[in-house]
């Protein structure tokens, strides 16, 4: 039923409103043109002072320099390599140690006090004596962010596999599948939504751990991109630096994991923290 | 039947609601023309099509939405945003989860300023009213679906509103629990006589609550009919009434032609 | 009985953590392990004594708490209002939320060069990056949790006669908050990580200052004690503050957290 015509402004509004949905994507990346628009704004005109708040233009300048001389990206598949050598180490040894705690009642009961304490003290506790263990290198990162992944996906897990309902592994076992294949048929696929809640978690913290690490520890790495750069006092390189960590776990986070914890979710009915 | 006030409880007049759908690209009509006079103490059922306009028609009476065209006047002022002279019931039952069902039919005269022991006195009333004074000190989720919208119908009416709008109150409920809150409600409606706008799909729940029914298609009114069946009302015998059934068959060809 | 059942869980909590401690022992005296490398309890708890006694402890400790409960509480009683606003209006909110989401992910840590940059080394920075880190998770977690408020209860409070001021207090600020305490929960662990992480560069009292320079000077049992009351700490936090405030709020009301 049509009445009245429609005018340009709402006609732009409703081809908007069409693509967005189409890609979502759009609507996400929308909000950010007014933000760097003030920025540039704010830095202009001098309120803060041109060394403490440097303007968007700037900082793409130093992303241009720092991509053709190479030094930006090397650090990035420095941080991104320790990032998923620590993530796939503690994936590995946390899925396991989850699904024994979650099945096990014994295990539960002595082993979650500990793994509560340890998750307690943190991964960048650990660094000054990871410093005296390992010294300045590969072992000690590796190390951090494994202990970080590690408990966000051994706690998700356990809580996955508690969910699990008993009908379920009764269904699996009056159908004539062992214990082991109860696990593997049953329980593992009904905790992968937890786990990969305990997958976004870990990785949360992860980088940050990661980042921390390399601004302590590190040589290389955007964590020590940004600490070096505060050394020399350069704020254009820590503002591109933060710039490049949020834009790239952003992109990791929104449309990438997110996407596979609803689509594990709701695929197979499942609710999700 | 309405009394023959001059001034009527609620007055709509040439109605209209238009909007811009995104994906259509266009303006769309919802409601073309409308134009209904509710009496004190009237109990008004609106039924119709799927798209009729009807839940839009009640939302813009209660001030959820702005008319694009006419006017809506309760007791002669005319209407613009919610309020409480305008009580609302709906289907998802609305109540606030982190407060007691006591709590719930108090807010209303709290907003009113009115002193929590009044207040609190009011809501017992009214809870009594619904047979609810045991739950009380419950939270919500701890109630059944019919035990919650109970506590909201009761919570609109604490307020005592000028008009009462029920926007499909008991479409979210099951069939036997359903038959138990509409007698409830013919019950209540007898006891406190307020203005009763009803929104349903149901026929035969829009013929067994009013004294009369409106028929909406395509955003227009269609019919208006009255119902002259006595009161009180029961299911048990109504269902078999002869009069009861050709007027629930007449309103119902009435929608399926809309 | 209620209590007799508290008391059961505390215990079947630590009698694992008892059993971590004798088992440490063990392995330290069985193994002959050097003091350097990982120090029996004996020297932990000298160093923890030595250490309250010239109160270098209480200084660490205290100025590690004065940071993070000054963060945390400013940064909630500016995120939550503001959260509040953004959430009202879809339109707004809409705008807001990728925003809000880019900062909460960016929250904390990666704000340290800048913050000392900024404020210059010590309380101010470290500071700063709590607030952070609880300011943008707490926004962005209150901006979602008002949007999940579904709009009948808003209309529901408005055709019972409640203003602007009332909505807010009465159906936004409860909607909310139950993701507001998730916000809380997740912005506090990453301002306490950004805590440790800030006091081992930038500053010169606190405990992760405490544990960076027991390592230059190879005083492994001064970093065990450090780490441990780290964590007893955190847990202190979470068990105290967090727990119950989750369990009085998303319990109670049986309300289910959005995602």
């Amino acid at each position: 039923m049509r009445s009245t015509p429609v005018g340009p402004w709402l006609r732009l509004w409703g081809a908007y409103v069409r693509w967005t949905s189409r890609w979502p994507a759009l609507a996400a990346l929308v909000p950010f043109v007014p933000v760097v628009v003030l920025w540039a704004v704010v830095a202009e005109s001098g309120i803060f002072p041109r060394v403490f708040f440097p303007g968007p233009l700037e900082v793409i300048q130093s992303f241009g320099k720092l991509m053709y001389n190479g030094i930006l990206p090397a650090y990035l598949e420095d941080s991104v390599v320790r990032l998923a050598a620590g993530t796939a180490v503690g994936m590995a040894l946390g899925i396991p140690i989850g699904l024994l705690v979650g099945l096990s009642d014994r295990a539960h009961r002595l082993l979650w006090p500990i793994l509560l304490f340890f998750q307690a003290i943190g991964d960048i506790a650990w660094l000054p004596i990871l410093l005296i263990w390992f010294g300045f290198g590969l072992g000690t990162m590796t190390f951090v962010i494994v202990y970080t992944v590690l408990f966000p996906v051994v706690l998700n897990t356990v809580l996955g596999v508690r969910s699990v309902p008993i009908e379920l592994h009764r269904a699996a076992q009056s159908l004539g599948a062992s214990r082991a294949r109860v696990v593997w048929e049953v329980v593992l696929p009904g905790a992968l939504p937890n786990i990969i809640t305990g997958l976004r978690n870990g990785l949360g913290y992860g980088w940050r751990a990661l980042i921390a690490a390399e601004m302590i520890v590190g040589t290389s790495g955007v964590g020590f991109l940004m600490f070096d750069a505060r050394r020399a006092g350069s704020v254009v390189e820590i503002m591109l630096g933060m710039i490049v960590l949020g834009i790239l776990w952003y992109i990791v986070d929104s449309w990438v994991l997110a996407p596979i914890e609803r689509a594990t979710g709701q695929r197979w009915g499942l609710v999700t923290r | 039947m309405g009394t023959g006030d001059t001034v009527k409880k609620l007055t709509i007049e040439n109605l209209a609601k238009t909007y811009f759908d995104p994906f259509a690209g266009t303006q769309v009509t919802a409601i073309r023309d409308i134009s209904l006079e509710v009496g004190a103490g009237d109990f008004v059922s609106v039924v119709g099509p799927s798209g009729c306009g009807k839940t839009t028609m009640l939302n813009m009476i209660a001030g959820f939405l702005p008319a694009s065209g006419g006017q809506i006047r309760v007791d002669g002022r005319p209407v613009s945003g919610p309020g409480p002279d305008r009580g609302v019931v709906f289907q998802s039952f609305a109540l606030f989860p982190w407060r007691t069902v006591l709590d719930n039919v108090a807010f209303g005269p709290k907003m009113r300023g009115i002193p929590k022991a009044k207040r609190h006195e009011i809501a017992r009333e009214y809870l009594e009213l619904a047979g609810l004074a045991h739950a009380a000190e419950r939270y919500p989720n701890e109630l059944s679906g019919g035990m919650q919208q109970r506590v909201g119908v009761v919570r609109a009416l604490a307020n005592e509103p000028d008009v009462l709008l029920m926007d499909e109150p008991f479409a979210s409920v099951d069939a036997q629990t359903r038959m138990t809150l509409q007698e409830e409600l013919t019950r209540i409606w007898q006891e406190r006589r307020p203005t009763v706008v009803f929104i349903t799909h149901d026929v035969a729940e829009a013929v067994f609550l009013a004294n009369r029914v409106v028929v909406l298609s395509k955003g227009a009114v269609l019919a208006d009919v009255p119902v002259a069946l006595p009161r009180p009302r029961a299911w048990h015998s109504l269902i078999e009434d002869d009069a009861f059934k050709s007027l629930s068959s007449q309103v119902l060809q009435l929608v399926r032609s809309a | 009985m209620r209590r007799h059942s508290r008391l059961l869980a505390a215990v079947s909590f630590t009698l694992p953590l008892i059993g971590l401690l004798v088992a440490w022992e063990a392995i330290v005296r069985a193994f002959d392990v050097n003091p350097r490398i990982f120090p029996a309890i004996g020297p932990v708890l000298q160093a923890g004594i030595d250490a309250l006694r010239d109160g270098t402890l209480i200084a660490h400790i205290g100025a590690s708490l004065a940071r993070i409960a000054i963060g945390t509480v400013i940064g909630i009683v500016l995120a939550v209002p503001l959260g509040i606003v953004m959430g009202v209006s879809p339109a707004v909110s809409t705008f807001f939320t990728p925003l809000l989401r880019f900062f909460s992910v960016l929250a904390g840590i990666a704000w340290i060069p800048i913050a000392t940059l900024w404020f210059g080394y010590g309380f101010g920075a470290i500071t700063f990056v709590i607030f952070n880190a609880v300011f943008f998770v707490v926004a962005y977690n209150t901006l979602l949790g008002v949007t999940s408020i579904p709009m009948a209860l808003r209309n529901a409070a408005a055709s019972l006669g409640a203003g602007p001021w009332q909505v807010f207090v009465e159906v936004l600020l409860p909607g909310a908050l139950p993701n507001i305490v998730t916000g809380i929960r997740t912005g506090l662990g990453f301002a306490w990580r950004g805590l440790i992480a800030a006091e081992m560069i930038a500053t010169n009292v606190g405990l992760g200052y405490m544990l960076f320079v027991a390592r230059d000077f190879y005083r492994t049992e001064v970093i065990v004690l450090g780490m441990i009351i780290i964590g007893l700490l955190w847990l202190a936090i979470d068990r105290l503050l967090l727990a119950p405030l989750e369990r009085a709020t998303i319990e109670r009301w049986g309300l289910v957290r959005a995602a």
